[in-house]
């Protein structure tokens, strides 16, 4: 493997993990701040577990593509 | 195998009460309240019709606990009987659920501790999520000390529990204090019995932590069955007497409170009522965690097993012949979901998974009678085929009564489930392949996005400021996911 596309894959895997980690720390956001929900006009509760369920999901999956980048970097 | 190794040391008593004490954990002490504020006196009612939808589950655990009584309970069954897929995750929602459980009743036992801490004016204020990771700690090394220990510590705790709330019932039928003319209402009509029995359903959840240790239990041919059977049944009367007890006062004085039990209590013990409760809510509590952590580390070594989870789970503790790896790394992450406060929105999985394991069961039990008719069943279900039919058929209305949370959060559940699975079973390269694809996808969707918001298109009243963010954060993610999947595709193969 080249050493450029090593260090794009190590750049965009740890930007990935990162955007994870926001992902997943937004949806916990959402579920105990109020004013997390009022700045993104969420109104009701299944909207709060809506936002949630695609936080989470997006999270989890952008930490594990990071993480098969990482390992390929490596 | 080295399942053979576990050691099987578990009576009927022992047994029974795993099955008891898994059950009865803070539901039926807070449940009530809600559930009579739907269906009226007809509580009484919904809470022995629950006691039938589980009998119809349980005997079809007791008929193939009986036949297979390896490790795993309902991923054995179901990996019996379908494989694959399926199996994994019969099996996957019966770790997390157990888990969940585990750090949901050691929160609880903390917030209860630290309320009688607060009551008895006791000079320290106790930290809830310091008393809960110390109480999982304890179970923990219970657990890994060996199944005798565990079921002992376990037949200990629910006989002080029964004796306590054979105390208040005692005191609640005889001490005269409540109405006598108990009149049969319900306000909902049949329609509100069905969703307080749907609400209270999860006071019987827990009871099937017998199957799981089914690897553990002595002559598993005649103790699973009568376990089980005995585990159900006593569940039944022992619900319903207290329902019958609480509906001896008015329902006005406790129905939609949070602590029914106690209120109740207090109304005929006075202050020792409410004392005797909260100690009855704590041990109940107590043998929950106990159970779970024992449930979830069998699961998990059953898992291992078969090759889903990594080996190391399936390795047992020389000594003590437990799966202390399995047992270990499930109580750190109970620790951690009760510590961080997590636990409390992902609680309401629980009752998503046990009713998929339900599920499970009586799909298994039909599919092995068609397909293994000569597997050797010491205990047969009677009445086949209606007895799955209607265990399935029940648990199916539960999922339609479930909150959407919960079944937002079991969907989330299960697409991590199918990750898993996928990254585990089809090998590192075809897992980069799918993930190549899932990142076009989130890169295309990121674009849509950004054009819908910038050219004002989505009906969402947004600040200008906010629609610049949005669309900048959108371009940004349809980039870096569409480099990934550039990177994900381009790779070689052994790479």
């Amino acid at each position: 493997m080249t050493k450029i596309r090593r260090l794009i894959s190590r750049f965009i895997g740890g930007t990935q993990c990162v955007l994870g980690a926001l992902a997943s720390v937004f949806a916990f956001l959402v579920y105990i701040s109020l004013s997390t929900r009022e700045t993104i006009a969420i109104t009701s509760e299944a909207e709060v577990y809506l936002y949630m369920f695609l936080s989470l999901v997006f999270g989890v999956f952008s930490i594990l593509s990071g993480l098969f980048l990482l390992r390929e970097a490596k | 195998m080295g399942e053979t190794r576990l050691k099987r040391e578990l009576g009927l008593l022992q047994a029974t009460m795993m099955g008891i004490g898994g059950a009865i954990c803070a539901g039926v002490f807070v449940t009530l309240g809600y559930a009579a504020t739907l269906a009226g006196t007809a509580l009484i009612i919904a809470m022995a019709l629950c006691g039938i939808i589980n009998l119809f589950t349980m005997l079809s655990y007791a008929e193939l606990g009986a036949a297979i009584p390896s490790a795993g309970g309902e991923y054995t069954f179901a990996k019996a009987s379908f494989g694959g897929f399926l199996a994994f995750a019969t099996g996957w929602f019966e770790w997390i659920s157990n888990m969940f459980y585990a750090s949901f009743c050691a929160v609880g036992f903390a917030y209860l501790v630290s309320y009688a801490a607060q009551a008895a004016n006791l000079p320290i204020a106790l930290n809830v999520p310091v008393v809960a990771v110390i109480t999982v700690a304890v179970f923990t090394i219970i657990n890994i000390k060996g199944i005798k220990e565990t079921g002992g510590t376990e037949t200990a705790l629910v006989i002080v529990l029964l004796a306590l709330l054979c105390i208040f019932t005692i005191w609640g039928l005889f001490g005269g204090q409540g109405t006598s003319n108990m009149e049969l209402s319900a306000p909902g009509g049949f329609f509100g019995v069905l969703r307080a029995a749907a609400f209270i359903f999860v006071v019987y959840l827990g009871g099937e932590a017998i199957a799981v240790a089914q690897a553990e239990i002595k002559d598993p041919g005649k103790t699973i069955p009568r376990a089980i059977l005995l585990s159900c049944l006593s569940l039944i009367i022992i619900y319903t007497i207290i329902a019958y007890v609480v509906l001896r006062v008015p329902l006005g004085d406790w129905a939609g409170k949070e602590s029914p039990l106690a209120s109740v209590a207090e109304r005929f013990m006075g202050p020792l009522g409410v004392g005797i409760i909260t100690v009855a809510g704590s041990i109940a509590a107590l043998s929950s965690v106990n159970t779970s952590i024992m449930a979830q580390s069998r699961v998990a070594y059953a898992l291992a097993r078969d090759g889903y989870f990594p080996k190391s789970f399936f390795s047992l503790h020389k000594r003590f012949c437990t799966p202390y790896i399995a047992t270990l790394v499930g109580s750190i992450f109970v620790a951690a979901t009760a510590a961080t406060g997590v636990v409390n929105f992902v609680a309401y999985a629980t009752d998503f998974g046990f009713i998929i394991g339900f599920i499970f069961v009586n799909l298994s039990l039909i599919k092995l009678r068609r397909d293994k008719p000569n597997l050797y069943r010491p205990f047969k279900v009677p009445i086949y085929p209606l007895t799955p039919i209607l265990g399935i058929s029940t648990s199916l209305m539960l999922l339609f009564f479930l909150e959407p949370s919960t079944l937002f959060i079991g969907a989330e559940l299960f697409i991590f489930g199918l990750i898993a699975y996928y990254t585990r079973m089809i090998g590192h390269y075809r897992s980069c392949l799918a993930a190549g694809g899932m990142n076009l996808g989130i890169s295309a969707f990121s674009a849509l996005l950004a054009y819908l918001i910038i050219s004002a298109s989505l009906p969402i009243p947004l600040s200008q400021n906010m629609i610049l963010l949005i669309f900048g954060v959108a371009v940004f993610i349809s980039i870096i996911y569409l480099i990934a999947f550039l990177l994900n595709i381009t790779r070689k193969e052994g790479e």
